[in-house]
């Protein structure tokens, strides 16, 4: 987690992370489960996941999934700057035993009075180069020698 | 064809009132939360290390996860032991929208467009209002398959917009 990036260091076509998470094994999603307090099984009941929903095997969950995505990108923008809009689509599943990397790259810039804006493309890819998690986000970075981003997050106006 | 029932269809644009989550943000259950996404980040621990944030505070996405099912609440395991259709899925007080008459359908998450404005600091109750935004039924490469978007706002106590997001649920 760094403390501050600013909107001028900040290319289009620059790499963010990645972040590497797993390899997942049953016990990382039973600690998930257990953490947020649900209990869907076709993330640790094998029969029940292969064969009531026809799964090909135990999923890694996609509302933890999510959370890698939060992190790379709040661990990115740094303590200055603010995650403001993130969008993704569980296009493909992962399972038990895979690892991921979790990715994203600058695609836009955009001025705003208070803060640039950082308009990124994101997703999960296993190790063989899947792609899962699909999306994009939009982050607020400071500009040089100014202010951190307001927190909380104010929006640029319209 | 035809998963989604004109019965199912009549839930679009029903919502929730605003209700608090049975607990507020509590240092062990963000611990919890925070070793099992692996996010070390230290501003979930220490007020010094998130005074940027006003304190300790919880990951960004935590105030989505804080519907838990309260005290005293039926037990749905126990309920449903003997049903060979039953997932496991435990909503908690879920969204508090109505539950959907997809009974034996399985779920899965389709994606999300989440927008961040603050984080829960430990300590702090929230709120969430839900409603339905849309329900229909597309047919896919693996068949029909009926899509239930959901837009959740997330508020302090005190009125403090966390965040709000769209949820793209999927049953088939």
């Amino acid at each position: 987690m760094r403390e501050r990036i600013d909107f001028e260091d900040v290319a289009v076509g620059d790499d963010v992370g990645p972040l590497g998470k797993g390899p997942f094994t049953t016990p990382h999603l039973m600690r998930w489960s257990a953490a947020m307090e649900n209990w869907h099984k076709i993330h640790y009941d094998q029969p029940f996941a292969t064969g009531h929903d026809k799964l090909p095997g135990l999923l890694i969950n996609g509302s933890l999934k999510q959370q890698f995505i939060a992190q790379l990108l709040k661990d990115w923008a740094g303590r200055a700057g603010w995650v403001w809009q993130v969008k993704f689509q569980f296009r493909a599943m992962n399972v038990v035993g895979e690892t991921l990397t979790i990715w994203a790259k600058v695609k836009g810039k955009r001025a705003t009075p208070a803060y640039g804006l950082v308009d990124l493309d994101v997703g999960i890819r296993n190790e063989k180069g899947v792609e899962s998690t699909p999306g994009s986000a939009v982050v607020a970075l400071p500009y040089r020698g100014r202010e951190p981003v307001p927190y909380p997050f104010v929006p640029p106006p319209a | 064809m035809a998963l989604l029932t004109d019965e199912a269809r009549s839930f679009i644009g029903r919502e929730s009132p605003p209700f608090a989550a049975c607990d507020a943000v509590e240092p062990g259950a963000v611990r919890r939360y925070a070793q099992a996404i692996m996010d070390p980040d230290p501003a979930y621990a220490s007020d010094e290390a998130g005074a940027h944030y006003g304190g300790a505070v919880a990951p960004p996405l935590y105030p989505s996860f804080m519907f838990r099912t309260p005290f005293g609440a039926p037990d749905v395991l126990t309920e449903r032991a003997h049903d060979p259709d039953f997932d496991g899925i435990v909503m908690g007080v879920g969204n508090g929208l109505p539950e959907l008459p997809l009974h034996g359908l399985a779920l899965l998450n389709g994606g999300a467009e989440v927008e961040f404005y603050a984080y829960a600091r430990h300590g702090e109750r929230v709120l969430q209002k839900s409603r339905y935004a849309d329900i229909y039924e597309r047919e896919t490469k693996s068949g029909p398959m009926i899509f239930v978007i959901i837009e959740t706002e997330f508020t302090t106590e005190a009125g403090q917009l966390l965040l709000r997001a769209r949820k793209t649920i999927i049953r088939r």
